[in-house]
């Protein structure tokens, strides 16, 4: 079992989630993808856009990207990674 | 730096238990000694709701039972599983992750001889009350028994006048010392007999403030539902000394600790019927009544407030307050399944990082799309039945700006300048006026700012600062080089702080702990110029 977390390290765990939240970079994966495009629908940035011709998403502007999180939780098929 | 001041405000599972120790005089332990003796018999299959700490599931497990424990609270429960591998009791209790309005969706029917439930009923809204009491009856073993202890409102006038003398400067001490406070709630009794329990008070302590419950199911009666009667409370759009009080704090001091909230349930706006859209929010006090600032009187809708403890629906879907088991709860709790005859819920799509709608739409069959980002486009997402990608888009425009500015400057504001105005009262006017000004106009100023990032966007802001400083010194009135000196450090300083800090204020650029080692270096190296030049340079 873990320790309990203290005031400081539960501090310095802020800072380590802000760090890795910022080095967050967007993988994604157009062979998985079937086209449903829930990530276009809760980017709130605008990042994704709609191949209507291929039925898949496009990312289109990456360097938007927030690492909100948003698509990665919502595209079911795990098209999509941040790390 | 903000966050140092928040950590401090929550309560660690270490601190809970003191501050109930506190504020109950040790007697809840006195009633959790009853309960155990006389109504909890080895081998009995037991389910402690909200077991925190752990405190009374180890007591029960001690006796021989066999207890399940759940809480909401991830750190409570490694508390309380750390304390159990401590105490040789480890196998007799299993802990479980779970919010009270989920057992009945997660654990087995008829499956427990007692449910045993300690301070919880006085955390849950009415609706979550009856909601959990409905699946202790589901839960309970035929001649189970449901065993209360919480807070309750002494019954006599004096009593009660004795008790809030007594109880006034203990709640302030505790919550000072810990962090900790709870509530009472109101008619356990009737709020039994309601959901069909036989209630029966077994002991009581403090006055008759707190005390042990026994509830026996009665056989249930015929589901009787009307939406007239169903009385759904409304919602509506009213400018009230309360809201503008609730504004005022909002635009300050939101980051601090208590969150304005909304009691979680279903609520009506405008004149809904069974087939209205329902929306789901989190209960965000500011929030909630933006949303119903731009529905009422424009639309009728249902609006099913979801639990998101108080926080706005991004920040809480972020940090895992406000997730799928939140909404399925909210849907679970409330009644409007049997008030709409469709299945479709909207989300508000900032919750899309937390709340996996799969999830929903797998769990409770619900259907689920997202909703426009600014509350303000509901009525023609509504009325055009389509999202354009402007609805979908955030954007932060100047007065959205100025507010989070306000909001985040009220804290620094306290943490700043109230330390300086004890300890170094000259510099109290010039820091707050640099400081009020320098983020104000980077909040202005933010979209043409270079940089992608809080530290980067201070260059130039401390450049225009230092521009500012010079023109004024040479046009207007010359200051002697030391004290020019010490404003060029100065307003260096706070440039650097308030764009590193303020970049949490910004949907677009957040995480700003991670700028803490590099304000931290600057700080030290500005104060080392601040000690050193002078020195060398002979100024004095
Ligand atoms: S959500 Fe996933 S599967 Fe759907 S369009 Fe986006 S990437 Fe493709
Ligand atoms: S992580 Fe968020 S900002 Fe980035 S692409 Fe996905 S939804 Fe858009």
């Amino acid at each position: 079992m873990n320790k309990p977390p203290t005031f400081w390290s539960s501090l310095w765990e802020h800072v380590e989630i802000a760090r890795t939240l910022r080095s967050l970079r967007l993988y994604f994966d157009p062979q998985m993808c079937t086209g449903i495009w829930e990530c276009y629908e809760v980017c709130p940035v605008g990042c994704w856009s709609r191949d209507l011709e291929r039925g898949i998403a496009v990312l289109e502007k990456p360097e938007a990207c927030i690492a909100c999180g948003a698509c990665v939780l919502q595209c079911p098929e795990e098209a999509i990674e941040l790390r | 730096m903000a966050t140092v001041f928040m950590k401090w405000l929550e309560t660690t599972p270490r601190d809970y238990e003191r501050g109930i120790r506190l504020l109950t005089l040790g007697r809840l332990e006195k009633l959790h000694v009853l309960l155990t003796e006389d109504f909890i018999k080895p081998g009995m299959r037991v389910l402690e709701i909200g077991c925190g700490t752990g405190a009374l599931a180890r007591r029960m497990a001690g006796k021989g039972a066999n207890v399940t424990a759940v809480d909401v609270s991830p750190d409570m429960l490694a508390e309380a599983q750390r304390q159990l591998d401590a105490r040789d009791l480890a196998g007799s209790v299993s802990f479980e992750h779970m919010d009270a309005t989920l057992i009945g969706e997660r654990l087995p029917v008829a499956a427990f001889d007692r449910i045993v439930a300690s301070l919880v009923f006085s955390e849950l809204s009415p609706d979550e009350q009856r909601h959990v009491l409905q699946n202790c009856r589901w839960l309970l073993a035929p001649d189970g028994r449901l065993l209360i202890v919480d807070e309750v409102p002494p019954a006599g006038f004096l009593q009660r006048i004795l008790f809030w003398l007594v109880r006034a400067p203990i709640t302030l001490l505790t919550w000072i010392l810990t962090r900790t406070t709870t509530r009472a709630v109101r008619s356990l009794e009737v709020l039994l007999r309601e959901s069909r329990f036989r209630p029966c008070r077994l002991g009581s302590r403090l006055g008759g403030s707190l005390v042990l419950v026994e509830g026996s199911p009665l056989p249930e009666a015929a589901p009787a539902f009307d939406l007239e009667q169903a009385a759904i409370p409304r919602l509506r759009h009213r400018i009230s000394l309360r809201s503008l009080l609730v504004d005022l704090w909002a635009l300050f001091l939101r980051v601090i600790p208590p969150y304005p909230k909304v009691r979680p349930g279903l609520y009506a706006v405008g004149h809904p019927d069974t087939t209205s859209p329902v929306f789901v929010s989190g209960n965000f006090d500011l929030s909630v009544r933006r949303l119903v600032r731009e529905l009422d009187g424009k639309v009728d809708a249902w609006l099913l407030v979801a639990d998101s403890k108080g926080i706005n629906v991004w920040c809480a879907a972020g940090g895992g307050y406000f997730t799928a088991d939140s909404v399925i709860a909210a849907v679970g709790s409330s009644r409007i399944e049997s008030i709409v005859q469709h299945r479709h819920l909207i989300l508000p799509q900032l919750c899309a990082n937390g709340v996996d709608a799969d999830r929903i739409r797998g769990e409770i069959g619900w259907q689920t799309a997202w909703g426009p980002v600014r509350a303000e486009d509901i009525p023609s997402y509504l009325a055009g039945g389509k999202k354009t990608d402007a609805m979908r888009w955030l954007r932060f425009p100047l007065v959205d700006r100025l507010e989070m500015v306000s909001a985040t400057l009220g804290l620094y504001a306290i943490m700043i300048l109230i330390p300086l105005l004890i300890f170094w009262r000259p510099l109290f006017w010039p820091v707050a006026i640099s400081l009020f000004g320098l983020s104000y106009f980077y909040g202005v100023m933010l979209p043409w700012l270079p940089g992608r990032d809080g530290l980067v966007k201070s260059i130039p802001l401390a450049l225009i600062a230092l521009a500012g400083l010079f023109a004024y010194v040479t046009l207007v009135n010359p200051l002697p080089p030391l004290r020019l000196f010490h404003w060029t450090i100065g307003l260096t300083g706070l440039s650097v702080f308030v764009a590193a800090e303020l970049q949490g204020m910004s949907p677009f650029m957040r995480g700003e702990q991670a700028n803490w080692g590099w304000e931290l270096l600057i700080g030290i190296a500005l104060g080392l110029i601040y000690w050193l030049v002078p020195m060398a340079v002979g100024w004095r």
